[in-house]
């Protein structure tokens, strides 16, 4: 596995956790390819053009995300199911639609000169990201957000503010999405809108949902095998894309609940003595 | 110029009606979102390559694209629906069919490349045109209009009037207690698939007649609007699906004549979000309490 790979497996590793914070309160969000666009974009511009540093500027884009995600998400998650998946959709064209439109950051030519990223800072993250996850895995805080995905109205009248916790999640989730996109701009060293098409959004879903949807590892699976196998089925030559969607189709059909499918164990159910 | 607009409008509100109505009508029948469609909407172009490749009269080309896009719809149907039945399985059907998608775009550069390729009917067809009140009409832009008005027509009879309609609307009403009366939901299922790419197949094949060439690309943007234009209309609603694509074609034309051709891109999708915040079920959806589970 070339360094280049490993760093996209990373990158798309901290992507799918995006989705699968966000799916945590039962949210399936269709615009982290645009919140991984707007971590690209911001922390490719303050480095670039602005000359800040390289911690400094992921932080910001990272904050200018969540920002932003919860501005959208406030409206957006009033709907649900498909129609949220329709509006998740709608953010991404429209942050597609507005970068390609913005002389400033380079529109449908890009924009370069990032500072390049290392295997430490990326499998850093992962680790720092994943450490988080699984600690909020065994806290009383999955409790909630396992009653806000399962039934909200139970949720609400226990007295959890169930916009609240979406809203947060879906915030963080889109922070993760954006500083994945800003890692991915700086080891890419160049960015275009069209790195961050609706498909990078679906795929990222796909990850998450290929891998299983009920533990934080499913999401890594998803991610790593999804990233490998297009290098894996090189030999192929010519006929790669077509093999790579109907392996995907194989997958899920074989798979149907994802390829973990086990909950992970809470916080409530790892201490035996209590209950 | 304003009525050439409107007429141009027109002309592009049938293809996304007819695109809409079919994932509507997959939506209102199994509560499920199919991304493969926009591709065999794309595909439908290309059965009008392949009806001038065989050297064929060009009207062959509509009863080819109902067959080839029907049975693309089937095989969708199968590989990417049948066994995913369960609530959880809405959105890994959904991501399916879209890994279906990929592959009918993979097959379709493989034979034909991945730029847009020329049907290699003769010019006249575009220029030929008549005068009528004081209007240059370009037939196949009329042809366009009065084949989409017949399958309007010939659709709405068929889910209205016959038994088969019967069938469809009770499943899309509920699918337990259809099967329970006796309806083969499996079959219902399988001719709704039919239609539905059917329909998507004749506008796939419509665009291409228009613009004198066959897209690969135009599946995720063309085709996917039309989903939001479903959401406009209302989910599962098939006049909806009709009137909101007219409606979001007319307005596409209406700002591409006062200048405002780059925004028609996003133009419907702050429209779906507009609607959507407005009312719920879309303008003309029924309160239906579905909802796709994550």
């Amino acid at each position: 596995m070339s360094l280049d790979l490993a760093l996209f497996t990373g990158i798309n590793i901290l992507l799918a956790w995006s989705v699968y914070l966000i799916l945590l309160t039962g949210t399936l969000s269709f615009a982290n390819g645009a919140f991984m666009a707007l971590g690209a974009y911001v922390s490719g511009v303050l480095t670039a053009k602005f000359g800040i540093g390289y911690m400094p500027a992921m932080a910001m884009a990272a904050a200018a995300s969540a920002v932003i995600g919860v501005l959208t998400g406030y409206p957006a998650l009033r709907t649900r199911g498909i129609y949220l998946i329709l509006v998740t959709l709608a953010i991404t064209f429209f942050v597609q639609t507005a970068i390609e439109n913005t002389k400033f950051v380079g529109g449908v030519q890009g924009m370069g000169g990032m500072m390049g990223t290392s295997f430490e800072i990326v499998y850093g993250s992962v680790i720092v990201v994943g450490a988080l996850i699984w600690l909020l895995s065994r806290s009383p805080l999955q409790r909630v957000l396992d009653a806000v995905r399962e039934d909200e109205h139970v949720a609400g009248a226990i007295g959890i503010n169930v916009v609240y916790v979406r809203l947060a999640l879906f915030g963080i989730g889109a922070a993760l999405a954006a500083y994945a996109g800003g890692l991915y701009a700086h080891h890419m060293f160049f960015v275009a809108p069209d790195h961050f098409t609706i498909i990078v959004s679906v795929f990222i879903v796909l990850y998450v949902i290929m891998g299983g949807v009920n533990n934080m590892w499913g999401s890594v699976v998803g991610a790593v095998i999804l990233t490998v196998l297009p290098e894996a089925i090189r030999f192929i030559g010519e006929w790669r894309q077509g093999v790579f969607g109907l392996l995907i189709v194989i997958l899920l059909l074989f798979r149907r609940d994802g390829i973990l499918p086990f909950r992970s164990v809470t916080a409530r159910s790892g201490r035996k003595a209590d209950a | 110029m304003l009525a050439e607009q409107v007429i141009n409008g027109l002309v592009l509100g049938s293809m996304y009606a007819l695109i809409a109505i079919g994932y509507s009508l997959v939506f209102g029948v199994l509560d499920k979102l199919t991304f493969a469609h926009s591709e065999i909407f794309m595909f439908g172009g290309y059965v009008g390559v392949l009806t001038v490749a065989l050297g064929v009269p060009i009207w062959w080309a509509i009863p080819l694209a109902i067959v080839v896009a029907g049975i693309q719809g089937l095989i969708t149907e199968l590989v990417s629906f049948r066994k995913f039945n369960t609530p959880d399985g809405h959105i890994t059907a959904a991501l399916s069919s879209f890994a279906a998608g990929i592959v009918l775009i993979d097959v379709t550069q493989k034979f034909w490349g991945s730029d847009p390729k020329d049907l290699g009917i003769p010019n006249t067809i575009y220029t030929a045109s008549t005068e009528l009140f004081g209007l240059q009409i370009v037939y196949i832009k009329l042809a366009i209009l009065i084949v989409t008005l017949l399958i309007m027509i010939a659709l709405q009879i068929l889910i209205a009037r016959t038994r088969m309609g019967r069938n469809i609307r009770a499943v899309a009403e509920s699918s337990t207690t259809a099967s329970l009366l006796g309806i083969d939901v499996k079959r219902v299922t399988q001719q709704t698939f039919f239609i539905a790419s059917a329909l998507a197949g004749i506008a796939g094949l419509m665009l291409a007649m228009r613009g004198g060439f066959a897209d690969p690309n135009v599946g995720l943007s063309f085709g996917l609007k039309a989903l939001a234009i479903m959401a406009i209309g209302g989910m599962g609603d098939v006049r909806g699906a009709m009137i909101g694509g007219i409606l979001i074609g007319v307005l596409e034309g209406l700002a591409f004549q006062y200048g405002l051709g780059k925004l028609s891109e996003v133009l419907v999708w702050v429209l779906m979000i507009v609607v959507l915040l407005v009312r719920p079920n879309g303008l003309f959806g029924r309160s239906v309490n579905r909802e796709l589970r994550a």
